[in-house]
């Protein structure tokens, strides 16, 4: 018998939390906390605990499988490379490079993600390589990008504990980013404030010093009306402002148009409140601004994200151990996935596809020529599936659950010529695939992750994957090999040596170094310690920007066929498309099926009681769910977890994509609500 | 130079494999992935032994000693809660005495002072010096639990309890917990798929279930991500077990609890009714 303790990190979110697998003759049976790891310190929240439990689940695919007439054989790996790249390679000589297109995986390690773009990029010669960053931080990237010159956290997580005031907008951390939560109730127990903007109270509102319940989309002129009241007050920091930044004049003309009354009007909190906020937020000595989803799932995401990075700025709130602007990243390794050139416009290491110089350090290294033109997001690619896209990959992703409108993601998946996935279980996509390869999960695999507050973390292997799976990064290295790429990595380490020579951000970042407790880049050189706080004395860019922020109107209002401001998120004890979560006993017992949070008041109004089924619509199409009654939702919205595939909330969203980042508005559409009619059998 | 806990530490466990007394010894290895636990079975590796930081070992022990083979011989390096913990279990008839053997670590003044611990040390010390136990009362904040304004003790709990993120850490850590199914997962009392849970079907439910259990380890707090001091929710009924029945859970394998005797056998007859359930003066 043997007993071994493998150290790793969470598969779950962005926190990175460390733990600790008990593994007893091949088998892991037990998940436990690490007392020395710099993030979680020891402690892990429900997924943590409990994210071993879908590794050995029955349902994991252990060999490749092929579909014949409708139906999936199992097929030897030969064949199965056989297949890919015949198909992938006869779709390009149709369609040309642009025909296809790859969904990388924010799952899978940063090694793999480095192959799956080189495959796609090197390989087919087009920048179609994207994946689910698209849907949650792309207007974080976008926007702080362009603002401050880097897209990523600009403090570490441990420096909240530095702050006197924690402004958190749209982010429900208690259940989503638990850890990090825990850390800021540790800055509010040794004196700081807490205000949390959501319109729904929160676990993280109900623990707050002061909550604004702003009105779903009204976070700009929220924003904008706290920054006119610090320029009223004479509260912004002159000093910060001019030696730093750039462009806050036209950002003080347009204030003009933000008196409070318009404000408080559109925001729908008080002007008083948003006073309040201000001055406690500009008054403070360091103010940490922490930001998630509520935010960026909106089609003027990126406008959000300026308004943010403006408000920082305009107060010198940045730049310093607890001061700072901090994007929550919602998957285990999705600030990974970007960082090493799982984007669009962007090779490893944030080098634009667009820069001649860039490229041709790739174009050296990688032996091929690049395209020079940016590719399509994840969401353009979608809209296009069966059109200019003939033939999509995707790895770890599952678009059946997590896009938006999946009717109509669906119809554009059975129009392609060939779709391949690549998962450890049999995804509502992988059951469209043509080819599915049966891949390995985080225990299954060397490599490293990066986490929310961009530290490069080691993952470990515990256990071999189940039957015939591969790891993803074995996979990939048989695809490039077969595809006449020089694909031969004796391992992952080997891919992380060749990343941190063509991405500068992780230029001294090896296994060795970040064996123990990790790296946090930009970590240049390999005697360079890793950059906790970004921004410090000078921006990434040079001088920070104040980019004015357009105020739109939601795409859809509630009206009289649809009265409710559908709102779609995360709760505790699942995880995104819940491939995962919902395969671990644990987590299932905790919430077994879909539901649908609503006022009481707008219950009792229809007659519903808690429990009771319901049908909620909108103009995409209906899903039938249980109904919870909690006074923590506002009357006349509603809101729905989307982990749940047998009431997809994806049914309901739909694809209205902001303008520059094309993330979708997940977070507000129209909805109707009905009891539930038992007899009715059309849903979604 | 004398030798340091570390070096006494390794010459323990280095004697304990190689004199054949264990078949193994669970402790913290530093390699170049960190500080985990680990099975010693070989001398060489003993090199790498380290003590700290603080990592509770005893669930796990049990825990391995119920995978491991029955001849198996598994010696723990035990800080006084470790110890506390194991020998509540063996009372419980939940370990083989025979087949856990404990090497005694005394926790140094800066752990006890991390931990507020009043007992730093196991009975037998193998490593390290014996320090004063602290008494939690030296730190305010956490005394103001337990004692002061009952409306301003209760608002304390509400505010730390608000914070609860259901993650079942306290249970997990837990060295004594052990119902199956548990309590807090039966679907009885406890409501699923909301957070904060209940303080009183969760919370509660919890802390009494450990009542005559709970030996003080800490190792539900040390688990919890939001800081509710969990240990003060068990201090006043292992106080009060203490004062009124000289009972204390883990500091023998004999003694036992009053939860398992009859009335008859109180100490004292006619106790008045228990008022320390919520109070640090009452029971003074």
């Amino acid at each position: 018998m043997t007993i071994q303790f493998v150290k790793t990190i969470c598969p779950y979110c962005g926190c990175g939390c460390g733990i600790l697998l008990e593994i007893v003759d091949q088998t892991i049976v037990a998940a436990r906390p690490d007392n020395d790891h710099p993030v979680s310190r020891g402690r892990l929240c429900i997924k943590g605990w409990h994210a071993h439990e879908f590794v050995h689940h029955p349902d994991r695919l252990t060999h490749p499988l092929a579909k014949n007439r409708g139906r999936f054989h199992k097929i030897s790996w030969d064949e199965a490379m056989d297949i890919a790249i015949d198909r992938l390679s006869s779709a390009a000589g149709r369609a040309g490079p642009a025909g296809i297109g790859g969904f990388s995986s924010a799952r899978c390690t940063n090694e793999e993600n480095y192959l799956f773009q080189k495959f796609i990029r090197a390989g087919f010669g087009t920048n179609n390589v994207d994946h689910c960053a698209r849907l949650c931080h792309g207007p974080t990237a976008v926007a702080m990008a362009r603002a401050f010159g880097s897209g990523a956290m600009t403090n570490s997580i441990q420096d909240v504990v530095l702050s006197d005031c924690i402004l958190m907008f749209g982010s429900n951390a208690p259940e989503t980013h638990p850890i990090i939560m825990g850390r800021i109730y540790e800055a509010q127990a040794a004196g700081a404030r807490l205000i949390v903007v959501d319109p729904r109270r929160t676990a993280a509102a109900q623990n707050a010093t002061l909550h604004l319940a702003v009105t779903p989309g009204g976070d700009i002129p929220l924003i904008n009306g706290m920054m006119r009241h610090i320029l009223d007050a004479g509260l912004e920091d002159r000093a910060f402002i001019s030696e730093r930044t750039q462009g806050f004049e036209d950002m003080a003309r347009h204030l003009d148009q933000w008196p409070l009354e318009r404000a408080a009007g559109l925001s729908g909190i008080a002007g008083n409140q948003i006073c309040a906020a201000a001055e406690q937020y500009a008054g403070a000595q360091r103010a940490s601004l922490f930001f998630c989803m509520g935010i960026t799932q909106h089609s003027f995401g990126t406008a959000n994200v300026h308004a943010l990075c403006n408000l920082a700025m305009l107060c010198g709130q940045v730049g310093r151990p607890g001061a700072g602007v901090n994007p929550l990243r919602g998957q285990n390794n999705v600030q990974g996935a970007c960082d090493v050139g799982a984007l669009p416009d962007y090779l490893p290491g944030y080098q634009r596809v667009a820069d001649p110089g860039a490229r041709s350090i790739f174009e050296a290294a990688w032996k091929r020529p690049l395209s020079a033109e940016p590719g399509l997001t994840l969401t353009e690619m979608t809209a296009v599936a069966g059109e200019t896209i003939r033939a999509l990959y995707i790895m770890g992703e599952n678009p059946m659950m997590s896009d938006p409108d999946i009717n109509e993601v669906k119809t554009r998946l059975k129009r392609l010529d060939f779709l391949m996935v690549q998962d450890i279980f049999m995804t509502e996509t992988a059951k469209m695939a043509d080819l599915v390869l049966p891949g390995a999960c985080f225990a299954e695999k060397n490599g490293t992750f990066t986490n929310t507050e961009r530290r490069v973390q080691r993952v470990r292997a515990a256990v071999p994957p189940p039957g015939d799976a591969l790891d993803d990064f074995s996979i990939l290295c048989r695809l490039g090999n077969k595809l006449g790429l020089d694909f031969n990595y004796a391992d992952s380490s080997q891919a992380l040596v060749e990343l941190s020579c063509l991405a500068p951000i992780y230029g001294g970042i090896d296994f060795q170094r970040v064996a123990p407790h990790g790296l946090q880049w930009p970590c240049p050189t390999h005697d360079h310690p890793g950059t906790p706080c970004l921004h410090q004395g000078v921006f990434s860019r040079g001088q920070g920007l104040f980019v004015i922020p357009e105020f739109a109107l939601p795409a859809e209002s509630a009206d009289e066929g649809y009265p409710f401001a559908l709102i779609t998120g995360r709760m505790f004890a699942h995880y995104h498309t819940g491939t995962m979560s919902r395969r671990s006993e644990a987590l299932n017992r905790e919430a077994e099926t879909a539901f649908v949070q609503i006022h009481p008041d707008d219950a009792g109004d229809r007659g519903i009681s808690e429990g009771d089924r319901v049908r909620v619509s909108t103009r995409r199409g209906s899903i039938d769910l249980s109904a919870c009654l909690t006074p923590c939702i506002r009357p006349g919205s509603m809101f729905i977890p989307f982990h749940f595939s047998e009431a997809p909330a994806n049914a309901l969203t739909f694809a209205v994509l902001d303008p520059v980042s094309k993330i979708p508005s997940f977070k507000l559409c129209a909805a109707g609500l009905e009891r539930g009619k038992n007899d009715d059998t059309h849903g979604a | 130079m004398p030798m340091t806990a570390l070096d006494e530490a390794k010459m323990r466990v280095r004697q304990c494999i190689e004199s054949g007394e264990s078949h193994g010894v669970l402790g913290l290895i530093r390699k170049a992935d960190g500080v985990r636990p680990y099975l010693f079975e070989e001398a060489s590796d003993v090199d790498f032994l380290v003590l700290s930081p603080k990592w509770l070992l005893a669930k796990q022990a049990v825990s391995l000693l119920s995978k491991l083979p029955d001849v198996y011989r598994l010696s723990v390096i035990c800080r006084g809660c470790d110890e506390r913990a194991i020998r509540e279990l063996i009372k419980r008839n939940r370990v083989d005495a025979k087949r856990l053997h404990m090497i005694g670590l005394a926790c140094d003044a800066d752990q006890a002072g991390a931990c507020l611990c009043p007992a730093p040390a196991p009975s037998s010390v193998d490593i390290g010096t014996v320090v004063p136990g602290v008494d939690f009362c030296d730190d305010p904040g956490t005394k103001a639990f337990v004692s002061g304004d009952r409306k301003a003790r209760r608002q304390l709990w509400q505010e730390a309890f608000k914070k609860c993120i259901k993650c079942y850490g306290c249970r997990n850590a837990c060295p004594l917990c052990h119902c199956s199914p548990c309590k807090l997962a039966d679907g009885l009392w406890v409501d699923t798929g909301k957070v904060p849970a209940d303080p009183v079907t969760f919370h509660l439910i919890r802390a009494f279930h450990l009542a005559d259990g709970c030996v003080g380890c800490g190792a539900c707090q040390d688990a919890c991500p939001v800081g509710i001091p969990l240990m003060m929710l068990q201090w006043p009924m292992r106080q009060a077990l203490e004062n009124e029945y000289g009972y204390c859970a883990g500091s023998d394998t004999g003694q036992r609890s009053p939860l398992f005797s009859s009335l008859t056998q109180c100490p004292s007859a006619g106790l008045p009714t228990p008022g320390w359930i919520d109070s640090r003066e009452a029971g003074e």
